[in-house]
C-alpha cells in the first residue's frame, strides 16, 4: 500500500502509478500537452509539473512514479508561473489564428492558455512561417501551429505500430512529416489526428465545414465495416455525418479505429444509394412505389411456393444486416415461404470454419475477447492478414509482439511484416498438408489430450496416416516455438477455407487448438458474420445454433412463431446457385448481398441467377446482383436505423440511429411487409420488438434487451459441448492430384483501405485506394521482368484484366494478389471453383495466371 | 541496394549492439559514402537494411547537421576560419577559393567538381591556417599551396 498526499488529499494506492494518475483518480486535474492515456508517459511539454515535498525542483508528473508519503502540490503561484513562461514559449510560434482553424473549441492548447496562459507574448521576432501541406488527400498537416508535443509520432509509433510519421529536423524547424514530406502513404488510421492537441493534424474530408460547437447530437455506435465492431462516435448536423471519431474510454477498441471505420463513413450519404423501389417493366427496371413492388414480391413468391412447392424457393442473407434483419428473414423463409434454403456468403470462409470448429470442440470456442490476444506467448497466424481484415485485431496482434510474445505466420501477412518472430511459406494448394504435418508432430510430441475422445482417435488416424513433410523453411522452430509455449492464440483467416481441400486445414487447426489448448480467434471481413448464424440463417440451424435435425429443437421454435418449419436441412450457398441454375429453385430473395461480385465465377453465377423465375433484391445500392432483379427494394443503412451485430468474440452490440432519411425501410421491416401480404403476419413495431421475440426464442440472447446491450459487455463466450457430438471424419489425404508447374498464383488481395463493393462509395477510402494494382513479389518481379508501374495484363483460363504492377517486398511467394473491391475488375470472376465436400465452401481453383507486360 | 560488401559492413556494424537501432547513425555514414548524400534512395537502403521504418530514419538523418542532405561535389572543401586561421588569412583564402575554382561557400562548382564549406576549429591552430579536403588534411595554407594541392582532386 503507498499512501501520498496529493493537495492536502490524502490518497491511497496498491500499486505504484505516476503522481499524473494518482492524481486524476483522486479527481485532480493537472494540466498536460503531451501526455495521453494511450501513450507512454514521456514528460516532454513540463506542464504538468508540480511541487514535491523535500524535492528540490518542480517535478513532472506524468513521469514521476508516487512513493510512500509523498506530499505533493499541483497549483501554487510558482507552478503557474512556470506553466505560464511554457505557454508563452509555446505560443512564440503558434500562429493565433484560432479564428479560422478548425480546432478551435476543442484546442487543449487553446483551453490551456485560456486557464494559465499569459494575456501577452514578449517575443518581437517573426513568427516561423510553414504553408499548410494538401499534398495528401486525407490528412492536412500544419506545422506553424504544431507544438512538437509528438503525440502523432508515438501514437503512430508506439501504438499504431505503423511509424509511418517522425519528427524531422531539429529546434525552432523540429516538424512532424512522413517519409515522403508530402503525401503520407501510411494505413491511414487517422489516430494520429485523434491525438493531436492542437490544429497541427487536420481530416481533409471535413476540413473547414463546421465548428465542434454547431454538431446537433454525437451517437456512439458501433463501426459497419469487419467484425472487430468497433466503438464509434457518429456527430452529426442537419441529419448528415460531419465525423466519425473514437473515443478512449469505449468500446473494445479503446479509441483506436483503422481508415475504413473512421474515413468510410462517407458511404451512407452516397448520391448512388437506392431510393425508390425498382420493378422490372418490359426488361426494363423502373422506379416503382411500395405498394406494387412489396405486392408483386409476395405475388410472386406465394405463386412459386403454391406451384412448386417451397423447396423452389431459396434467401441469401446478409453479414452486413443487422440480428433483427437476419433473424427476420430466416423466419420469413422457413415460415412465410416454406423452406430451410437459407445461406449466406460467408459460405466462402466465416460461416464455413465456424460451424466446422464448433462441431469439433463445442459451441463458443471461438468466442475469446480480442484483448487477451495482448496476454499470449505465442500467436500462430494463419489464412489472412489480421492487420487488414480486422485491423484493431491486428493492433493487438502488434502489441502482444511488443510485449515480448512470438507471433509466427504462415503465409504472407504484409501488415505483420514488422512484428514476427518466423514465417513459413507453404506452397499454393500445400497449405492443408503443412498444417496437418504439424498436428501430426505436434501430436507426437504431446500425445492425447484424452477430454474429447473421438477427435483424439481422429487425430491419431490422421497421424497413422502420415502426411507428407513439404520441407518449408522454419517449420521446425514454428513446431519447437509451439511445443515450448503456455499460452497460444490460434487466428485464422478466411483463405484456408476457399480450397477444395479446405477442410483438412480446418481439421488441422482444430486439433492444433485442441491438443495445445489455444485460443481460437476466426477473423471476420464483415460486421455480423457471427450474429447471421445466431439469428439461423443456415441451412441447417435454427436460431442459436439449434440443429435443425432435432425434432425438440423444432418444435419449440414451431410454438412461438405458430406454424410448421420443414425438417430437411435447405441447401447452402451453392447448391443454391446450382439449383438456379438447373430450375429446381425458381424464386430467391438476396437481402443485403452481392453474390454476382463477392463470389468466384461470378459470370457463371450472373447466368445462374438470370436463369430464376423470380429475383427480389433487398439492397442499398444497385448491385450487380440488383441490377438482373425483378425487384429491388431500398433498404435503410448503417446509421438510418437501430439494431444488433454480433462481433468475431461475439460481443453483441447495438448500432444505433443516428440520422432521419426519408428513403428506404428497415430490412425487416421489408420483409414483414412482404411476409403479410403472403399471409403470414408479423407484427413488428421497432426493431426492438425483434429483439424481444429473439431473446425469448434463442438461448443465445436470452433476457436480453437493448437497454443492457447498450452497455457494450453482453458477450457469450459459452464453452458447450457440441450440439450434435457430432465427429467429421478424418480428412482423406490429399484432395486431389495437381499440378504445380504454373509461374505465379492468383489470390484475393484484401486490402486494408477496402470492404467489399461498400467502400468504394465513400469518396475517402477511394482517394487512398483508387486503383486496383497486382501486387506482386521481388521475386515475381524478377522472374516475370517486371518494374514498379508496369502496366500488364495478366490472364487465368477464365478472363483476364489489365493493371499496373506494385512490388510488395511482403509478398514472398509466386502468389500474385489483385483485389475483389472495384466493380467490373473483380479477381473472383477470374477463378472458378470447386466445392469442398465437408464444408459446402468454395475452393478458389482456375487461379493460374499468365502476366503480359504490355 | 546497396552492393554486399556494404551490406556486410552494415552487418558488422549490427553485430555490436543489441538493438538494430542502435546501428543506425553508423550505417548512415556508410551509406552517404555510397551515395554522396542521404538521398531518399540512401535512407530506403538503411531502412530496409536494418529493418527500420522509412519515417524513422529519416528522422534521425535530418536531425544531425554533419550529414550531407544535399548532393554534393566529388570533393569536399572544408576550410577553417576560427580564431588562429582568421588571424592568419583563412577569410582572404576563402575568397581566394571562391573566385579561383568558381565555388560559393556552401555551395557546389557548376562542374560538380568541388563544394565549399566553411567549418569549425579542425584542432590545427598551431599551424594554421588548416582545410580538410576529402578526408586529407592540409596546413600552413597559402594561395599557390591551395592551388597546388586542389590540382591533385579532379
Amino acid at each position: 500500500m503507498i499512501t501520498l498526499t496529493i493537495n492536502e488529499k490524502e490518497i491511497t494506492l496498491d500499486k505504484p502509478v505516476t503522481v499524473l494518475e494518482a492524481a486524476r483518480r483522486a479527481g485532480i486535474k493537472v494540466p498536460t500537452l503531451c501526455h495521453h492515456e494511450a501513450l507512454k508517459p514521456y514528460g516532454g511539454c513540463r506542464l504538468c509539473v508540480v511541487e514535491v515535498e523535500k524535492m528540490p525542483r518542480l517535478q513532472t508528473a506524468c513521469t514521476l512514479t508516487v512513493a510512500d508519503g509523498m506530499v505533493v502540490t499541483t497549483e501554487s503561484e510558482a507552478i503557474s508561473k512556470v506553466r505560464r513562461g511554457i505557454l508563452e514559449f509555446l505560443l512564440i510560434n503558434h500562429p493565433l489564428d484560432c479564428p479560422y482553424c478548425d480546432k478551435a473549441g476543442e484546442c487543449e492548447l487553446q483551453d490551456m492558455v485560456d486557464k494559465y496562459g499569459p494575456t501577452v507574448g514578449r517575443f518581437g521576432e517573426e513568427k516561423r512561417k510553414v504553408p499548410e501541406s494538401h499534398k495528401d488527400h486525407i490528412l492536412a498537416r500544419n506545422m506553424e501551429r504544431c507544438i512538437v508535443c509528438t503525440r502523432c509520432v508515438r501514437m503512430c509509433g508506439e501504438v499504431q505500430g505503423a511509424s509511418a510519421i517522425s519528427i524531422i529536423g531539429r529546434g525552432n524547424r523540429s516538424r512532424m512529416e512522413p517519409f515522403s514530406s508530402a503525401a503520407f502513404d501510411c494505413e491511414y488510421c487517422g489516430n494520429c489526428l485523434t491525438v493531436c492537441p492542437v490544429g497541427a493534424i487536420l481530416s481533409r474530408l471535413y476540413i473547414h465545414s463546421f465548428r465542434p460547437w454547431q454538431l446537433d447530437k454525437e451517437v456512439e455506435t458501433v463501426c459497419p465495416y469487419c467484425g472487430v465492431g468497433c466503438s464509434l462516435v457518429v456527430q452529426v448536423r442537419d441529419d448528415s455525418i460531419k465525423r466519425v471519431v473514437p473515443r478512449f474510454d469505449l468500446g473494445l477498441n479503446r479509441g483506436l479505429l483503422c481508415s475504413r471505420g473512421r474515413f468510410g463513413y462517407e458511404y451512407i450519404s452516397s448520391p448512388e444509394r437506392l431510393k425508390t423501389p425498382l420493378v422490372r417493366k418490359n426488361g426494363r427496371l423502373e422506379e416503382s412505389t411500395w405498394s406494387e413492388a412489396l405486392s408483386l414480391v409476395a405475388e410472386k413468391l406465394g405463386q412459386i411456393k403454391s406451384r412448386d412447392g417451397g423447396t423452389a424457393i431459396a434467401g441469401i442473407s446478409s453479414p452486413r444486416c443487422c440480428n433483427e434483419d437476419n433473424y427476420v428473414f430466416q423466419k420469413f423463409m422457413r415460415m412465410t415461404c416454406g423452406t430451410n434454403n437459407i445461406d449466406t456468403v460467408s459460405r466462402t470462409g466465416f460461416a464455413s470454419a465456424q460451424k466446422y470448429f464448433e462441431d469439433l470442440l463445442g459451441q463458443g470456442i471461438t468466442a475469446n475477447m480480442i484483448d487477451g490476444l495482448k496476454n499470449s506467448d505465442v500467436i500462430l497466424v494463419l489464412g489472412g492478414d489480421p492487420a487488414a481484415i480486422n485491423p484493431v485485431l491486428g493492433l493487438s496482434i502488434r502489441e502482444a509482439f511488443r510485449r515480448g510474445a512470438k507471433v509466427l505466420v504462415v503465409g504472407n501477412a504484409k501488415g505483420l511484416e514488422r512484428y514476427k518472430t518466423l514465417q513459413v511459406m507453404p506452397e499454393v494448394f500445400r497449405e492443408a498438408d503443412v498444417l496437418e504435418s504439424l498436428l501430426i508432430e505436434i501430436y507426437g510430441a504431446r500425445g492425447i489430450r484424452g477430454e474429447k475422445p473421438a477427435l483424439d482417435s481422429g487425430i491419431r488416424e490422421l497421424s497413422e496416416r502420415g502426411c507428407e513433410r513439404t520441407g518449408e523453411r522454419d517449420f521446425d522452430e514454428l513446431r519447437m516455438t509451439l511445443l515450448e509455449s503456455v499460452s497460444i492464440s490460434i487466428v485464422f483467416g478466411p483463405d484456408l477455407v476457399q480450397r477444395a481441400d479446405g477442410h483438412r486445414s480446418l481439421f488441422a487447426v482444430s486439433g492444433l487448438t485442441y491438443l495445445l489448448e489455444a485460443r481460437l480467434y476466426l477473423l471476420s471481413e464483415k460486421p455480423n458474420e457471427q450474429g447471421v448464424i445466431d439469428a439461423g440463417c443456415a441451412p441447417d440451424m435454427l436460431p442459436g445454433g439449434r440443429p435443425l435435425s432435432v425434432q425438440e429443437f423444432r418444435r419449440k421454435f414451431e410454438q412461438s412463431w405458430n406454424g410448421a418449419i420443414p425438417s430437411d436441412d435447405g441447401m447452402t450457398l451453392f447448391e443454391m446457385i446450382e439449383g438456379a441454375a438447373n430450375g429446381k429453385i425458381k424464386g430467391m430473395y438476396i437481402m443485403g448481398e452481392n453474390p454476382v461480385f463477392n463470389l468466384p465465377n461470378g459470370s457463371y453465377i450472373k447466368e445462374a441467377l438470370k436463369a430464376l423465375d423470380f429475383l427480389a433484391v433487398q439492397d442499398i445500392f444497385l448491385t450487380d446482383t440488383a441490377e438482373i432483379a425483378d425487384v429491388v427494394l431500398p433498404a435503410k443503412g448503417w446509421t438510418e436505423k437501430t439494431g444488433t451485430v454480433t462481433n468475431l468474440e461475439r460481443r453483441v452490440q447495438l448500432q444505433k440511429k443516428a440520422v432521419e432519411t426519408m428513403f428506404g425501410m428497415e430490412d425487416w421491416r421489408i420483409i414483414s411487409e412482404v411476409s403479410g401480404r403472403m399471409g403470414y403476419e408479423m407484427n413488428y413495431k421497432e426493431a426492438a420488438d425483434v429483439m424481444e421475440e429473439m431473446a425469448k426464442v434463442s438461448p443465445l440472447y436470452r433476457d436480453l434487451t437493448y437497454h443492457e446491450i447498450g452497455k457494450g459487455d453482453c458477450l457469450w463466450p459459452y464453452h458447450g459441448e457440441p450440439l450434435r457430438g457430432e465427429m467429421k471424419t478424418v480428412p482423406e489425404g490429399a484432395a486431389m492430384e495437381r499440378d504445380y508447374t504454373e509461374d505465379f498464383y492468383l489470390s484475393v488481395e484484401r486490402p486494408l483501405f477496402h470492404s467489399g463493393t461498400l467502400s468504394g462509395k465513400s469518396p475517402a477510402l477511394m482517394k487512398i485506394y483508387p486503383e486496383p494494382a497486382l501486387r506482386i513479389g521481388t521475386g515475381t518481379a524478377e522472374k516475370g521482368g517486371l518494374k514498379d508501374g508496369d502496366k500488364v495484363q495478366f490472364s487465368t483460363r477464365t478472363g483476364s484484366r489489365e493493371a499496373f504492377v506494385s512490388i510488395d517486398d511482403a509478398i514472398r511467394d509466386n502468389r500474385v494478389y489483385f483485389s475483389n473491391n472495384f466493380r467490373g475488375r473483380g479477381a473472383l470472376d477470374l477463378m472458378t471453383y470447386n466445392i469442398d465436400k465437408v464444408t459446402k465452401a468454395a475452393g478458389i481453383e482456375g487461379c493460374e495466371v499468365k502476366i503480359k507486360k504490355l | 541496394m546497396f552492393n554486399d560488401t556494404v551490406l556486410k559492413e552494415i552487418d558488422d556494424i549490427r553485430a555490436r549492439y543489441p538493438e538494430r537501432r542502435s546501428a543506425l547513425l553508423p550505417s548512415l555514414y556508410i551509406a552517404q559514402k555510397e551515395f554522396g548524400h542521404l538521398s531518399s534512395e540512401a535512407l530506403l537502403c538503411v531502412a530496409k537494411t536494418l529493418n527500420l521504418p522509412e519515417a524513422d530514419v529519416r528522422g534521425a538523418a535530418s536531425f544531425y547537421s554533419m550529414y550531407r542532405h544535399k548532393p554534393l561535389g566529388r570533393h569536399l572543401i572544408q576550410l577553417c576560419t576560427n580564431v588562429s586561421c582568421m588571424l592568419l588569412g583563412s577569410e582572404k583564402l576563402a575568397d581566394f577559393i571562391s573566385e579561383k575554382f568558381r565555388v560559393e561557400p556552401g555551395g557546389t562548382s557548376a562542374d560538380g567538381r568541388f563544394s565549399f564549406v566553411i567549418m569549425e576549429c579542425i584542432g590545427a591552430c598551431g599551424t594554421a591556417p588548416a582545410m580538410l579536403v576529402d578526408t586529407d588534411f592540409y596546413d600552413n595554407l597559402s594561395e599557390e599551396g591551395i592551388v597546388e594541392i586542389l590540382e591533385k582532386y579532379k
